[in-house]
């Protein structure tokens, strides 16, 4: 049974909606999940949340920027109508993220999430809020984003199940744009049932978006775990002895389990870096504070002027990566990144379909144990992008993964990620489903319980 | 001389090139949506009509037409581009490697690509407007190798591409706009965005003149861009910031590539080989025969379905007479009663060309007459006496005692007679 079946069926108070917004309202302060929390008079369905990425109809979407400040849509996204169309639900808020999803721990963000198990620890990025709600929230689903490990990480530090399907079977439209080619909208949830059941609403054509198409998603289990040296070889010490454990428990739930070395898999990250990096730069150009957003008040200034002061708003990574972005993608050394870095691309997704052909790809989500926000400060934006070295690799590629919660050390989560072939998407789903019948997830909070 | 152009060609397709939005809407503002104004979140979405058409003037300008084509970013800030980038085709363009045919040379087409419109800007005093309404709108560009080397191949060219646009279903006669670019000497200047076939013929005019002058007075020609001005009659230097270092074109990841092979296009219409046939064969007027029927579809087909069945004279001469008198749209079956009559004889006016139309039996009997003869007649009788035009300058009755002379020696209806003194009047004397 799926959350959404079991909330229901269960009988509530009549004040369960409004108990249930003053509550959320008041975490919120702490834990800054939501940039918006809908009024409560519109909060009578089962709630679901939104990454602020995602255009929803007279909803403020800002995507986190300042130069969206009060930018309110006249159109929702395509899931957004998905959703409103089945009429069971309600849209609780839109989630915090890092700016335009520019992050990987939360922190470009100026009202900067929290860790729901521990306040000190960052609640990993960029759909760092929608990962805060499902780990709050006893009923709950949130429409979530990734770009390069921005579903995975955050499901990781929070202990949710987080969902990034196949690139192009969930519709971008009114998704504000990261980087088009890797965007992919996904689910954070409670459980693998959650998962399935949203996953089956959102997914699908729209002839509003030419890269989103109908192809049947597949469930083909051949029963063999693939582990990565590469993947594997660089991860933090107490990280990999918990990992192994669990490939342990696979091996005893009847897994196979190989090992392949595949050292091409290194070049993910730079390639990964240059095309989403040129591709925001473009996505970005938008942002002159002309129609929309950040409000000039200095009209009479020169065009050039105008939206160079209006520019200046953008937060200190998304300048970084427009800066980086926009010189790779220049005539006179486009050929050396920007090509090259598709060219690897194709070849990665040809190199790890083959690997994913014999079985399924699983790893640690993230090479590091949750970090703390005065180690953050630490890092150099270099070692924060090397981070992404386990998440990066199925995201560049589009395949299909899931992060869920495997284990809690020093009360903190620990969260596994497993990859599979294009359009196999129910296949990881129900490996989750699988594991959640041996393993049961904690939660600290647990709003709205019934 | 070298002059190339990129001619910018606006498709007649009822929505925009990426959105639903209307085409051409006069309203302004009014046919807008997320798409068009770029809001963030909103994606492209190809028009397959303005796609096809594309491949139709690819294949009429004898272009390679790859498998597939794809599209671009072209990033630059401007206030009429929303997105501050423009979506346009680069390496994979829906044409390339083309030609085409001029009196007897070959011009060379060197790319045709599909891409949008930015929003139109109208400069006020102390404020600009931005309608959006073209923002989007979709645009063929024709980029020609600088083999154009007089003005007059130029105005030749230009009117040989319009003809086969408008038989292809695309009619450009007011808003052709392109780039010129222009090289006397190795410095290649380009005039950016010239509106209207004059006013291109003018600004390559005053371009040449300018930079023959600078060359005559040993001066060096820079390399630029230049703008024309329609009011001051010249070319006139502008800033150019932007070059394809800054442009940092990327594909376009919200579109997908597009196969061209399953696009069968439509037979292109060549009408200067047809006038240069027709002219052999049946020993017309070239450049008459052309001027007919360059963008005139019933014409065309009038003289392709009677070629051979009548005297192509005759069939010319019906065309321009219902041209000249007709109230109502070329048909067949009138031109061919016409061109019996004018087989048996008879004069054309204004009053039987009227009568055809309504239907009406005209007896030919009355009106046989040969035209021929009555010019002859009332030129000989003004060369006798100059006189003549220069009172007529003053006092248009002064003619009439011609009429009456050319009356007593042919008894023909007298408005036929003052409708050729008329046309001789202006076209052989110009007064
Ligand atoms: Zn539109």
């Amino acid at each position: 049974m799926n959350s959404y079946e079991e909330f229901s069926k269960k009988d509530k108070p009549t004040d369960y909606f409004i108990k249930l917004s003053e509550e959320l309202s008041k975490l919120n302060e702490e834990l800054n999940a939501f940039n918006v929390i809908s009024e409560s008079s519109k909060i009578n369905k089962f709630p679901i949340s939104v990454k602020d990425n995602l255009c929803i109809k007279d909803m403020e979407t800002t995507a986190s920027s300042k130069i969206l400040k009060s930018y309110i849509p006249p159109f929702d996204a395509t899931v957004v109508s998905k959703i409103r169309g089945k009429n069971n639900f309600s849209f609780l808020g839109k989630t915090n993220m890092d700016e335009f999803g520019f992050g990987s721990f939360g922190v470009n963000s100026e009202k900067c999430p929290k860790n729901p198990f521990n306040t000190s620890y960052v609640s990993g990025g960029s759909s760092s809020g929608s990962a805060i709600a499902t780990s709050i929230l006893k009923y709950h689903i949130s429409i979530a984003e990734s770009t390069g490990g921005s579903i995975s990480t955050p499901s990781a530090f929070c202990g949710v199940v987080g969902f990034t399907p196949t690139y192009g079977s969930v519709s971008r439209y009114g998704l504000i744009d990261y980087s088009n080619s890797l965007d992919k909208i996904g689910i954070m949830a409670r459980n693998s049932n959650d998962i399935r059941f949203m996953y089956d609403i959102i997914k699908g054509k729209d002839s509003y978006d030419t890269t989103c198409v109908d192809v049947k998603c597949n469930n083909e289990n051949n029963k063999t775990i693939i582990l990565i040296d590469e993947l594997i070889k660089g991860i933090n010490p107490e990280i990999e002895k918990s990992f192994l454990e669990l490939v342990d428990n696979f091996s005893k739930m009847g897994y196979k389990i190989k090992h392949k070395s595949l050292p091409f898999i290194e070049k993910a990250i730079a390639s990964y870096y240059i095309i989403a990096m040129a591709e925001a730069s473009t996505n970005l150009a938008k942002y002159t504070g002309f129609k929309y957003g950040f409000k000039n008040e200095n009209i009479s200034e020169k065009y050039n002027e105008f939206f160079t002061t209006s520019r200046s708003n953008f937060g200190k990574e998304a300048k970084r990566r427009l800066v980086l972005g926009t010189f790779v993608r220049s005539a006179s050394v486009k050929d050396m990144y920007y090509s090259k870095a598709l060219k690897t691309r194709t070849l990665l997704i040809n190199e790890l379909s083959k690997v994913l052909n014999e079985g399924f790809i699983l790893s640690p989500v993230m090479p590091i144990k949750t970090p703390k926000f005065d180690e953050i400060n630490k890092f150099s934006p270099l070692e924060v992008y090397k981070t992404d070295i386990l998440t990066i690799p199925p995201n560049l590629c589009g395949f299909p993964h899931i992060a869920f919660p495997y284990k809690y050390l020093n009360g903190m989560p620990l969260g596994a990620q497993l990859i599979t072939k294009h359009w196999n998407d129910y296949a990881i789903i129900d490996i989750v489903f699988e594991w959640e019948n041996n393993f049961k997830y904690n939660f600290k909070y647990n709003l709205g319980s019934l | 001389m070298k002059i190339g152009l990129e001619v910018h060609v606006g498709l007649p397709t009822k929505t925009k090139l990426f959105c639903r939005c209307k085409a051409y809407a006069t309203e302004p503002n009014t046919a807008i949506c997320p798409i068009c104004t770029g809001l963030p979140g909103a994606k492209p979405m190809l028009n397959k009509k303005a796609l096809e058409l594309s491949v139709d003037i690819s294949n009429a300008l004898n272009c390679t037409i790859e498998k597939e084509t794809s599209f671009v970013r072209k990033v630059y800030f401007y206030p009429d581009l929303p997105k501050s980038f423009q979506i346009t085709q680069k390496d994979m363009p829906v044409g390339h490697s083309g030609t085409l045919k001029i009196n007897n040379k070959v011009i060379g087409i060197r790319r045709i690509q599909l891409e949008e419109d930015p929003a139109k800007i109208l400069r006020e005093d102390n404020y600009t407007l931005i309608d959006y309404n073209r923002s989007g709108q979709p645009l063929v560009e024709i980029v020609t190798e600088p083999d154009i080397t007089s003005e007059d191949e130029l105005r030749v060219f230009m009117n040989e591409l319009k003809s086969i646009l408008y038989y292809l279903g695309v009619d450009v006669d007011q808003d052709i706009k392109a780039d010129l670019n222009i090289s006397l000497s190795d410095s290649r200047v380009e005039i950016k965005n010239v509106t209207g076939l004059k006013n291109l013929i003018d600004a390559a005019k005053y371009e040449i003149q300018r930079q023959e002058k600078l060359i005559k007075e040993k001066q060096k020609i820079s390399q630029e861009t230049r703008s024309y001005s329609e009011a001051k009659l010249s070319t006139i230097s502008s800033r150019e910031k932007e070059s394809d270092e800054e442009y940092g074109f990327i594909f376009e990841p919200d579109l997908t590539t597009y196969s061209l092979q399953s696009i069968k296009p439509k037979e292109p219409v060549y009408v200067s080989e047809i006038a240069k046939e027709y002219s052999k064969k049946y020993h017309v007027n070239e450049s008459q025969l052309l001027e007919i029927i360059s963008f005139d579809k019933t014409s065309l087909k009038i003289i392709q379905s009677f070629a051979g069945k009548y005297e192509m004279k005759s069939i010319l001469n019906a065309i321009l007479s219902f041209k000249r008198y007709g109230k109502s749209e070329l048909k067949e079956k009138f031109i061919e009663k016409a061109i019996k009559l004018i087989e048996k004889g008879s004069y054309l006016d204004g009053e039987v060309i009227s009568a055809l139309e309504k239907g009406k039996e005209i007896n030919i009997n009355n009106n046989v007459v040969n035209t021929d003869e009555i010019d002859s007649e009332i030129r000989s009788i003004i060369n006798k006496n100059k006189q003549l035009l220069e009172d007529y300058k003053t006092n248009k009755k002064a003619m009439n005692s011609v009429i009456g002379m050319v009356l007593k020696k042919f008894k023909t209806n007298p408005r036929i007679i003052s409708e050729r003194l008329e046309y001789i009047l202006s076209n052989e004397f110009k007064v």
